[in-house]
């Protein structure tokens, strides 16, 4: 069997290349269709707005490239200089970038974890358009069992790496579980929203919204099934509060040193998280002193982001070297598996010969005891597996080295195996 | 006249001991226990006190504050009494974490005065001091959670206040899970260490009669016992957290680990 993985991706080409030969859901069981009908064994389509890919097995003698050309052909709305951009990998290479994908080393945000729930999204179309059932699917759910180790075994996936999740995971640093906390939101600005949302769905049980036009803070409560606050009274429920989030536009702090000493000390020492995404700030700095206090403004946040990149690198390297080990592994099972036949056929042919030598054999040589009878047996069977062991062992270690087909194909003949 | 005078304090010192189950509660699920109970109780153990005081004043013709036992018992009983005035003017019930355990173990020291006949039995001798070292040591491990997690949460506070949230951060627990680990650790710990203290101490009156006061090595656990009860107080009542607890749950460990060393001494003399 021959794999072969063609596409395109963020890395190799513009949006406005990929878009033209980005394939819709609904289009994508006609497509592997396609692909089945100009010659393909198997086929899987990838088709996000990061990449497009199409994997492919053929059998041994069908050549795979000019599938896809034809593919291709049909399929892209206009002659688009792909030239260049379209990648095509087989075997080895094919694997390798298949784990690399499904593992999110191939993402744009490495570590991303969409990329795996698109992947599999994919292979259950194929499955259902009956697409899968050898190599290909072997590979194909190999790569998800490589992405969830990556997975456990890296933390690659674990830092936050844009700015609202990255508040989400810091709140989590101080309070644990964010469910039962209480969140505010003074203000109404865009980064503040989304990180509010992020907070609402990591479970946090109340949401108080407060802005100085009161029909904006109602209107942005009924977003998070939220209380809104009038703005004048928030002040006095900041103990209530354990997460703040500011992003008024205020020309001035809002929540001063003082305001927050007396807070606190209401609150016993419990700690707050303040951040402020306003510009220019909405809370004074001089409150990240207070004890039980952590202020974050946008820049601590967007420098908590960098780290996170930085370490995800680090995580990735680690990565890597899981995804070559698996290649590795998955590469010594695919050899065996192409002798496995020879192996097998072997064996059948030398055992065939032995029973019908052994029931002559013991037709002729009437009155035998049963034990007798069992210990031709023995000596038969343990004959031809010592005739077998050689070639056996031969095979096996001739299994994916380019001149081995040579020596197979010698075995086979001299033991006048079925092609 | 003095004898049933020392049972009514007994009377006392078991109503009050409510208020120490309630405190234990307290610190550890932060939030109100037993308190009304404990607070009906204490009222009644004042007045069982009293009664204590009034006999013991009337056997001895003046105000029974003759020696340590009597003027501990005295006190004590100041205190419940200041205590509930207190309460029923500024209704500070967060101060009962620290009086309903100080007033217990007061009163329980001033009701082991009187000297008792001496063991009846060796095995019960023996079997109460293994339970009084088994409950101090479970008492001390607990402590040393409590240091080592007020530790990790300086250091996870400290890590979030610079906004360095790479390296170690992240294998560190968040500040609510320390927190709560300090919490249980520290009300486990306190029970565990006031009941060591309590069977020390009835252990050693019964054992050595009224001298036991005298005895430089237990008045060392009652300053550790009372280390231990500051710590409780100031976290419940003013929400300590970070560099005090931190601090003073070290400073705790410390005392614990002289008591230990003077109960060395202490072993070798009563093996004598």
């Amino acid at each position: 069997m021959r794999l072969l993985i063609t596409g395109l991706s963020h890395k190799t080409a513009p949006v406005h290349l990929r878009e033209k030969l980005a394939i819709a859901e609904s289009a994508l069981p006609q497509a592997l269709q396609d692909l089945q009908r100009l010659g393909a064994a198997e086929a899987v389509v990838l088709s996000t707005c990061n990449r497009v890919e199409l994997a492919l097995s053929t059998a041994d003698d069908v050549e795979p490239g000019p599938i896809i050309d034809r593919f291709l052909a049909q399929w892209q709305t206009s002659a688009a200089p792909f030239e260049g951009h379209i990648y095509r990998l087989e075997s080895r290479e094919a694997i390798q970038h298949m784990f690399r994908v499904a593992a999110s080393l191939d993402s744009m945000v490495v570590g991303e974890p969409q990329i795996l729930g698109q992947l599999k999204a994919a292979y259950a179309v194929a499955k259902a358009e009956g697409t899968v059932g050898g190599l290909l699917e072997t590979v194909l759910t190999r790569a998800f069992n490589v992405a969830k180790r990556v997975r456990s075994e890296t933390g690659i996936g674990q830092m936050a790496v844009s700015v609202s999740y990255a508040a989400v995971e810091l709140a989590r640093r101080i309070f644990g579980s964010l469910k039962g906390q209480t969140v505010m939101i003074v203000g109404s600005g865009k980064m503040g929203e989304l990180a509010a949302k992020h907070l609402h769905r990591s479970g946090v049980s109340r949401i108080l919204v407060t802005n100085r036009t009161h029909a904006r803070a109602e209107e942005m409560a009924k977003l998070f099934d939220g209380q809104a606050v009038e703005y004048a009274r928030f002040p006095a429920l900041l103990h209530e509060v354990d997460i703040v989030i500011a992003s008024s536009g205020a020309p001035h702090y809002i929540l001063t040193r003082e305001d927050m000493q007396r807070v606190i000390a209401q609150r016993k020492n419990r700690p707050m998280f303040l951040i402020d995404i306003a510009v220019p700030r909405n809370i004074d700095p001089g409150v990240n002193e207070i004890e039980g206090v952590f202020l974050y403004d946008v820049d601590d946040l967007a420098g908590v982001v960098s780290a996170n990149i930085l370490e995800r690198g680090k995580q990735a390297e680690q990565a890597e070297a899981i995804v070559v080990a698996e290649v590795e592994a998955m590469m010594t099972r695919l050899k065996l598996e192409q002798v496995t036949p020879t192996i097998i056929s072997l064996q059948e042919q030398l055992e065939e010969i032995r029973a019908t030598e052994v029931a002559r054999t013991l037709r002729r040589l009437q009155g035998l005891t049963p034990e007798q009878q069992q210990q031709i047996e023995i000596m038969t069977k343990s004959i031809i597996s010592k005739i077998a062991h050689g070639p056996i062992s031969e095979l096996r270690r001739n299994a994916g080295r380019p001149e081995g087909s040579q020596a197979i194909e010698l075995i086979r003949k001299v033991f006048h195996l079925q092609p | 006249m003095g004898e049933s005078s020392v049972l009514w304090l007994r009377v006392a010192a078991g109503l009050y001991s409510i208020g120490l189950i309630d405190a234990i509660i307290t610190v550890m699920r932060r939030r109100e226990g037993l308190f009304r109970i404990a607070l009906g109780a204490f009222g009644l153990g004042a007045l069982f006190h009293l009664v204590s005081i009034v006999e013991l004043g009337l056997a001895q013709h003046q105000l029974p504050v003759n020696d340590i036992f009597e003027t501990m018992s005295f006190c004590a009983w100041v205190i419940t009494v200041t205590f509930l005035g207190v309460y029923s003017r500024y209704k500070a019930g967060s101060l009962s974490v620290f009086i309903f355990p100080l007033v217990f173990v007061m009163t329980l020291v001033g009701a082991l005065r009187s000297p008792v006949s001496p063991w009846s039995n060796p095995v019960m001798r023996s079997t109460l001091l293994a339970v009084h070292v088994v409950a101090s040591l479970l008492g001390y491990a607990a402590l040393l959670f409590t240091a080592a997690s007020s530790v990790v949460y300086l250091f996870q506070e400290r890590q979030l206040k610079r906004k360095q949230t790479s390296g170690f951060y992240r294998v560190l627990p968040p500040l609510a899970t320390l927190d709560d680990l300090i919490s249980k650790s520290l009300g486990v710990g306190f029970a565990f260490i006031t009941m060591g203290l309590v069977i020390g101490s009835i252990w050693a009156f019964v054992d050595m009669g009224t001298r036991w006061i005298g005895d430089s090595s237990i008045a060392i656990s009652f300053v550790t016992w009372a280390v231990y009860l500051a710590l409780i107080f100031f976290r419940v009542s003013a929400g300590w957290r970070g560099r005090k607890t931190a601090i003073l749950s070290i400073l705790a460990l410390a005392c614990c680990m002289v008591t230990w060393l003077a109960h060395a001494q202490l072993q070798k003399r009563l093996l004598q």
